[in-house]
């Protein structure tokens, strides 16, 4: 048995612009053009047709994670339905060797009246599990689910939380050999989220094949370890994970860090003194630990950023606070501590971090690691500034204030 | 030809359980917040035995004869045959356009979604047909040896329906005017099908001419094995007005039985070959 999980060779699909004949009325005039002009190749585009996918290739090795990039109708969802065999493709071929199993629509097989149980049964067999195996993971279901005592309600009564958590929860224990995910961890709050990138963590380390589409660049960053970049239904780029994330970046007019692709340092935590999600006066003061471990000897120069929307606000370094980068040996780790007065204007804001060298390229790069929301306070209005703070350095040790004034970078 | 027949049954064997849980589903759908619950099950059955009798008490009026108890028992079987094939297409018909959201999001082979409608209305016409055993006895019906037949003649039907089934919820998943084609045929097909008539009365010509609707040799053989227990074996004749007309022929169970099979494989064959087109024309 090869090591292949996925292998698709030159795929092509052809879709048609605008309303297809879906009427007798409709089929007598295209069937007579159709003796008339004789039939169109496959090969060739008619008027109306295009290309959602044209010449696609890779292949993905069991047990890695592939992420699937792209702007908004560059064809991931086409190449979805092509690998779940709901689409077959107009020219090209692929193989997927092992049982797939998808996390696109989990709700899809819901029927409104009947019941959360009931529909475990039968949204569990529409994804293709055996009875015996959804009898033995119901109670797994359920908890994960955190339906609780809901589970005899028809789902008709459900939030639309509860509804996209407890088919979450059944495409989660299908335990197939290729999984397929389709932007579904947007799906619950906060904590459920979470719980569902751990149990992803899981399953890439037991082994199972991943196929990951996202517009969460920090998700796929984390969780892939290749990905393939899609645009107007061709690849543009693919391979190594952080310059494919880089090159969707520069197509999208944003700007994108120049990851390294050796990284030698990375950040191990990034916590803030009141948790992920704060909400603070105008001018409270928050302090985030940052730290950071090197797999090799290097120079860093770790940074923090705050931004609104998509606009930077605060954007500084570690060098450029101190004079100098941070020298780390193989193995060591430092932890600094950012400290800001949020001194801004109501709002919410994303707090980012990176690990930088001392050439412009980053070790790695993240946004919205915490989210700061600041109050609305008229009395208070003033300049942002950010004080850092080293508290363990693996060399560098004294203990250093930067003063407010000369701190803040503002853009 | 067969390599796709082959899979398609192997393929909708592998996922047995999800058919029946969405037979399941179809089933307590029907009875769900429905007031009349498992009366709706007898309802149409009784609806056309009722407009049935009306049918032959003003025949009997013009022909100055009593209607005798024993053709309410023929219109009560035929009518719970016809029930059945009309619910089952019914309901198939529409299976993959109602169930679009499952068709373009996750695969299954798309056999089980009409087959869920032909399995649920099943489980109606059961109940029919658990009603007729206590009542067809009350009307005089005994027991024969040729109710051995019965098995054979309710195989014929489920196959010939499941065949049409697959072929119409296939045809409407492409052509939305199927469904109305279907609803206008059905509502008419009871004339074209000897339900309230049996083909002798139609004359000789015009018994032959019943004979080519498949249902016919279905229906009557299930009439004739219960109610007057005649093996299908034979032909058989009855006199009307002092003529002999033909009342039934073994060839009819033949025909029809080909006809089953045809419609179940071609069906079947056409499904399977154009089923990767349904998540893009639905």
């Amino acid at each position: 048995m090869s090591d292949v999980a996925i292998q698709m060779e030159s795929v092509w699909k052809k879709f048609q612009r605008g309303e297809r004949h879906d009427s007798l009325r409709d089929l007598v005039p295209s069937i007579a053009r159709r003796i008339l002009h004789g039939a169109r190749p496959a090969g060739e585009l008619g008027v109306d047709d295009f290309w959602a996918l044209s010449d696609v290739s890779f292949t993905v090795q069991k047990g890695d994670a592939l992420g699937i990039i792209g702007h908004n109708g560059a064809g991931k969802s086409t190449l979805l339905k092509i690998l779940t065999k709901l689409l077959r493709p107009t020219l090209g071929s692929y193989v997927t060797h092992g049982r797939v199993g998808a996390l696109i629509e989990v709700t899809a097989g819901f029927h409104p009246d009947l019941t959360g149980r009931e529909n475990i049964y039968l949204n569990g067999s529409i994804i293709g599990m055996k009875r015996a195996d959804i009898e033995r993971r119901f109670d797994a279901i359920v908890d994960f689910s955190g339906i609780g005592d809901f589970i005899d309600t028809p789902v008709k009564r459900y939030s639309s939380g509860m509804n996209a958590r407890l088919g979450f929860s059944i495409a989660a224990h299908l335990e197939p050999e290729i999984l397929i995910i389709d932007e579904v961890l947007s799906v619950g709050d906060y904590t459920f989220q979470g719980k569902c990138i751990r149990w992803m963590q899981d399953l890439l380390q037991n082994g199972t094949t991943v196929i990951f589409v996202s517009h969460n660049m920090d998700a796929v960053l984390s969780l892939c370890s290749s990905a393939i970049l899609l645009d107007h239904g061709a690849v543009v780029s693919q391979g190594e994970l952080t310059k494919v994330v880089g090159d969707y970046y520069k197509r999208g007019g944003r700007w994108s860090p120049n990851l390294l692709p050796e990284s030698s340092a990375r950040t191990v935590a990034f916590s803030a003194s009141q948790g992920s999600d704060v909400v603070v006066e105008p001018g409270e003061r928050l302090t985030f630990t940052h730290t950071i471990t090197a797999s090799s000897d290097c120079e860093l120069t770790p940074g923090f950023w705050v931004s609104r929307g998509d606009k930077p606000v605060v954007d500084t370094t570690y060098a450029r606070m101190r004079g100098h980068p941070l020298r780390l040996r193989t193995g060591e780790t430092a932890s600094i501590d950012w400290s800001m007065a949020f001194n801004l204007p109501a709002g919410v804001y994303e707090i980012g971090h990176h690990i930088g060298n001392s050439a412009g390229g980053y070790h790695e790069h993240s946004s919205r690691a915490c989210i700061v929301t600041v109050g609305d306070d008229p009395r208070v209005k003033g300049e942002a500034y950010v004080a850092l703070e080293l508290l363990e350095g693996a060399v560098e040790r004294p203990a250093l204030h930067v003063l407010p004034s000369d701190a803040g970078v503002l853009r | 030809m067969f390599t796709d027949i082959k899979s398609a049954t192997i393929e909708v064997w592998e996922h047995r359980e999800l058919l029946e849980q969405l037979t399941r589903r179809d089933i307590k759908l029907r009875y769900k917040q429905a007031a009349m619950g498992f009366a709706w099950a007898v309802f149409m059955p009784c609806l056309i035995v009722l407009s049935g009798l009306i049918i032959r008490f003003a025949m009997a009026q013009i022909s100055g004869q009593t209607l005798a108890r024993v053709d309410i028992a023929n219109i009560a079987i035929k009518g719970v045959g016809w029930a059945f094939f009309v619910g089952a297409l019914g309901f198939a018909t529409a299976s993959l356009v109602g169930n679009s959201n499952l068709v373009t999001k996750i695969y299954f082979p798309r056999e089980v979604l009409p087959l869920s409608s032909v399995g649920a209305q099943g489980f109606d016409t059961s109940i029919g047909l658990l009603t007729l055993c206590i009542i067809l006895p009350l009307l005089g019906v005994r027991l024969h040896p040729s109710l051995a037949w019965v098995p054979l003649l309710l195989v014929l039907l489920v196959l010939f329906t499941t065949g049409v089934s697959l072929f119409l919820s296939c045809a409407n998943l492409f052509f939305r005017d199927i469904k109305y084609i279907v609803q206008v045929v059905l509502m008419f097909g009871i004339f074209f099908t000897p339900i309230f008539f049996e083909p002798a009365m139609l004359g000789p010509r015009g018994a032959y001419i019943a004979m080519l609707n498949p249902l016919t040799g279905i229906l009557e053989g299930l009439r004739l094995s219960v109610v007057e227990g005649h093996n299908l074996f034979y032909p058989m004749s009855v006199v009307v007005k002092g003529v002999e007309r033909v009342a039934w022929e073994p060839w009819e169970l033949v025909y029809s039985g080909v006809c089953a099979v045809v419609a179940v494989l071609g069906a079947a064959l056409m499904f399977r070959r154009l089923q990767h087109l349904f998540a893009e024309y639905v």
